[in-house]
């Protein structure tokens, strides 16, 4: 990963948020040198691709829909998990809403952040893959 | 990394799988804004994996589960 690809990993976050979606690698340049640098990037775990090699993951981002849905600074996005939904508030530096629903009962979940802290706090967080394995496979996980 | 009601709904959802950890929405929200803050700076380069380790031995995620790769 050098300066370059930095550069690309710079735009591809600031379209991500600027779209509301994932950019494709010809919307940011050259396709064969976005995508070079996106593989480095895929290499070194600062972004995700896919099988075909677009973007499946811009953490928190996720590029396709996922069961966490976030509502902030007036657009939506989707997270790759709890973790990251929340995470995109604070990546953001917003305030935001996430609407999901329990792992389990499939109860819905409108959880907001605001100033940093969940208005929720009865809610369970739960971590099945210890630390060290997180990225042997990162979709599961 | 999923969202449960209660402990009563993760136990259900393990169905006997042996769990890994438990935290509540606050203490995820501090980890969220901790580990996620940087991301979308102009500045941002990769964290090292002590940098990482760090915001998760500050939260007081220690243990075995919490200890990123070597």
């Amino acid at each position: 990963m050098d300066a370059r690809d930095l550069e690309v990993r710079r735009t591809t976050y600031r379209r991500f948020v600027e779209l509301g979606r994932a950019p494709r690698s010809d919307e940011l340049g050259d396709r064969t040198e976005v995508r070079a640098s996106w593989r480095r990037l895929h290499d070194e775990h600062a972004l995700v691709l896919d099988p075909a090699g677009e973007l499946l993951m811009a953490n928190p981002f996720s590029a396709v829909p996922t069961p966490y849905r976030v509502e902030a600074d007036g657009r939506s996005w989707y997270g790759n998990c709890a973790w990251d939904a929340i995470g995109i508030c604070a990546a953001l530096h917003a305030d935001g809403r996430i609407a999901t629903s329990c792992h389990d009962c499939g109860e819905t979940i409108d959880l907001r952040i605001e100033n940093g802290r969940p208005d929720d706090d009865g809610l369970l967080f739960h971590c099945l893959v210890p630390a060290a394995h997180w990225w042997d496979d990162i979709v599961f996980t | 990394m999923n969202l449960f009601r209660s402990e009563e709904h993760i136990e259900r959802w393990l169905a006997g799988r042996e769990p890994g950890a438990t935290i509540s929405v606050s203490k995820l929200s501090e980890l969220a804004h901790t580990w996620w803050d940087d991301r979308l700076s102009p500045s941002w380069v990769p964290h090292a994996r002590d940098q990482n380790q760090a915001i998760l031995d500050s939260l007081g995620l220690a243990g075995v589960f919490w200890r990123l790769p070597s």
